[in-house]
């Protein structure tokens, strides 16, 4: 069974939340967002191509120099706006990884399998895909400042092969789509069905 | 308790605070706030004004309100903390600069208290201490939001020297639109009137108080030979160099006489000079600073407390001494002569001559036994002021406070302008615009709409209190009018 529910992210951008539900054991989700949006692309095309003219304008008033050698201008010039052209180039092949513009790419995709544990996966590119499996303790939303912000987090709690009941580790979740609070409370209580259920089997005789 | 102006009825000092009736505040409230407390100064810096806004917190909660502590960052201590009863408290990621107050630049701290009044739904901004730059900083932007602001100030400051006068002109910026005003004593009323120029009937006089169950006297744990008992900081404020002069002068007079001395500071090094040239390591004893839980079982050790404080808005260590059962001898200086009845404390001049004369006094009212016993020294103290009593009234502030309007920008620049003095006036309205255009500009990059709404740790819909029905809080009330 697949769901697929829209949200936004703490920016007000679109944010799909997918979640595929294998069996009572076993769901699946999968936060996409846009990673490149027209405004994004546009505003940083700018303030490079600004921050070129800006280095321009400074070689071409060179301080104790009264006036430019002949060729000198065209060559500063030149090579700002080369620079300007490669940073852009490198830049948006950076932000094209994955996708063309608009296109979602799927940045985590969590898998909650009760009886093998947690996996969560990032995938950074198409074909790049990074899994790590762990087991799960417990889920639980945390508060932090970012930036000027602040939001909730949702985070796993790791558990201790040899401690069962000690907390090992702290893995945050969705670091980079950072959804609202919606989002995080529709996938925790999602979770916890799953973890219930899972008690529920576990106690039965 | 609050002046409420008209009749102008001022206080005699040796009436206490406490037994002052509500007045115009009597009306039992029932509608909750979502408060936010803001101070540079909080826990896990220990003090008098951390302390007021800790209890004054959990009180509030008590009573059924939302109640939220922002600060700045003390050292791992950063990002959003729970303390007792789901008391939330925001360590703010901002630079200290002085004294544990943060650098100021009168727009850095907008974008980040924005989002917690947002998200917090605050509608009362309620500061504490005219030395935090936060606290000042919180009310400019809380006005610029449209919000109902208060302020505590605790503390007493002058007005000759060149910072006073520069301090008093920004506590007057800051306090001229500010909707109330709380002091902790009459005194602190009459000197924050008249620094920042306000007018007495939007200032309210609500003393601090201290927990009796954290300071009951313990008789037995008393040293059989005469102990004067002494814990404040050791700064100039507190007089230190007095009890440096106090010291030799009984000790030589009398040989029973010991001296117990708790906190710590710069002038500890005359201390110790004094108790290494007059060879008192034995009657003298330093203990250094000393943890908030550590103080009773001081207290109780002695049969005498000694304040030398040189200024003091209300002096909550003397409250605490006599509610241990301690006979209190003090100087008479700012708020003091308010805080007790004249039977529990004996007032002198800030001299080493009058404060000898009053330990005198004591000693020999100790060992003549006209002295009331500790129990009923207790008994007598802990109606006098209770947390719960001061919640009751600052309640009555918010709701004083809730049906007043907040001025719109050009009443807020007209104030400013006529009410600060010219220059400074206009330098102030033109922060208040600025500050105001960069509102516009962080709505505009992120609207109200997109900020998640925090969930209630207090409050109604608080997940952690349970706070008490309406009938169960009327009951309260009563009980609380009674023991005025």
């Amino acid at each position: 069974m697949e769901d697929e529910r829209v949200f936004s992210d703490i920016c007000g951008g679109r944010l799909a939340l997918q979640c595929r539900s294998y069996s009572p054991y076993c769901r699946e989700f999968c936060v996409s967002c846009p990673r490149l949006s027209l405004r994004s692309l546009t505003a940083v095309t700018c303030s490079v191509w600004l921050a070129a003219y800006g280095l321009f304008a400074l070689c071409e008033v060179a301080p104790g120099e009264g006036t430019p050698r002949p060729g000198a201008r065209g060559r500063d010039g030149g090579v700002s706006a080369g620079t300007a052209f490669c940073v852009d180039l490198r830049g948006g092949g950076g932000f094209q990884f994955g996708a063309q513009p608009g296109q979602p790419v799927t940045e985590q995709n969590p898998v909650l399998k009760c009886k093998k544990g947690w996996r969560c996966s990032s995938l950074y590119r198409p074909w790049v895909q990074a899994t790590q499996g762990v087991s799960l303790q417990s889920l639980v939303t945390r508060l932090i400042f970012l930036q000027q912000k602040v939001i909730y987090y949702l985070c796993i709690l790791l558990k201790d092969p040899l401690e069962p009941h000690n907390v090992s580790q702290v893995v945050p979740v969705f670091q980079s789509a950072k959804p609202r609070l919606d989002c995080l409370i529709h996938v925790y209580k999602s979770c916890q069905e799953v973890l219930a259920h899972q008690k529920a089997t576990s106690t039965r005789p | 308790m609050a002046y409420r102006g008209g009749g102008g009825h001022a206080k005699p000092p040796s009436t206490p605070l406490s037994s002052v009736n509500p007045g115009s505040f009597s009306t039992c409230t029932t509608h909750s706030h979502n408060i936010c407390m803001v101070s540079d100064f909080f826990y896990p810096n220990m003090g008098g004004v951390e302390s007021h806004i800790y209890q004054l917190s959990q009180c509030l909660i008590q009573r059924g309100h939302k109640v939220i502590i922002v600060t700045h960052a003390y050292g791992d201590r950063k990002g959003i903390r729970y303390l007792t009863n789901g008391l939330k408290v925001y360590y703010l990621p901002l630079k200290v600069m002085y004294n544990q107050s943060t650098a100021t630049t009168l727009f850095h701290s907008l974008p980040l208290l924005r989002y917690i009044f947002v998200r917090e739904r605050v509608t009362i901004v309620h500061s504490h201490s005219s030395f935090s730059s936060m606290a000042h900083d919180a009310l400019f932007h809380a006005k610029t939001m449209g919000l109902h602001t208060v302020f505590t100030d605790h503390s007493l400051f002058g007005f000759a020297d060149v910072s006073s006068v520069l301090t008093n002109k920004l506590l007057t910026v800051s306090l001229c639109d500010t909707n109330h005003i709380i002091c902790v004593s009459y005194t602190s009323k009459e000197n924050t009137v008249l620094r920042a120029a306000l007018n007495p009937e939007i200032v309210s006089v609500i003393p601090n108080a201290v927990d009796p169950t954290d300071f009951t006297p313990d008789p037995f744990r008393r040293h059989d030979s005469i102990t004067i008992v002494v814990i404040s900081r050791l700064v100039y404020r507190k007089g230190t160099d007095l009890l440096c002069g106090i010291i030799p002068e009984l000790c030589q007079k009398y040989q029973n006489l010991n001296f117990i001395i708790g906190g710590e500071g710069p002038k500890r090094i005359i201390l110790e000079e004094v108790r290494e040239r007059y060879q008192l390591h034995d009657r003298v004893r330093l203990l250094g600073a000393l943890e908030h839980k550590d103080v009773r079982d001081v207290l109780v050790q002695g049969h005498i407390f000694l304040n030398t404080s040189l200024t003091e808005a209300f002096c909550m260590a003397i409250v605490e001494a006599a509610s241990c059962g301690l006979q209190v001898v003090s100087t008479k200086v700012g708020g003091i002569p308010e805080v007790l009845p004249e039977s529990l404390i004996v007032l002198c001049e800030p001299s080493v001559k009058s404060l000898c004369e009053g330990l005198e006094k004591a000693i020999f009212q100790l060992k003549s036994g006209t002295l009331p016993t500790p129990e009923n020294i207790h008994s007598v103290v802990k109606t006098f002021y209770t947390w719960r009593n001061v919640a009751q009234r600052t309640e009555k502030v918010y709701e004083l406070v809730l049906k007043e309007d907040v001025l719109p920008m050009d009443k807020r620049l007209n104030r400013l302008i006529s009410h600060c003095g010219s220059v400074t006036g206009h330098i102030f309205a033109l922060l208040a615009v600025l500050n105001y255009m960069f509102l516009i500009f962080l709505r505009w990059i992120t609207p109200d709409s997109i900020i998640d709404v925090a969930i209630d740790a207090t409050g109604p819909r608080g997940a952690w209190t349970h706070h008490c029905p309406p009938s169960e809080k009327r009951d309260e009330n009563k009980k609380v009018s009674k023991t005025r």
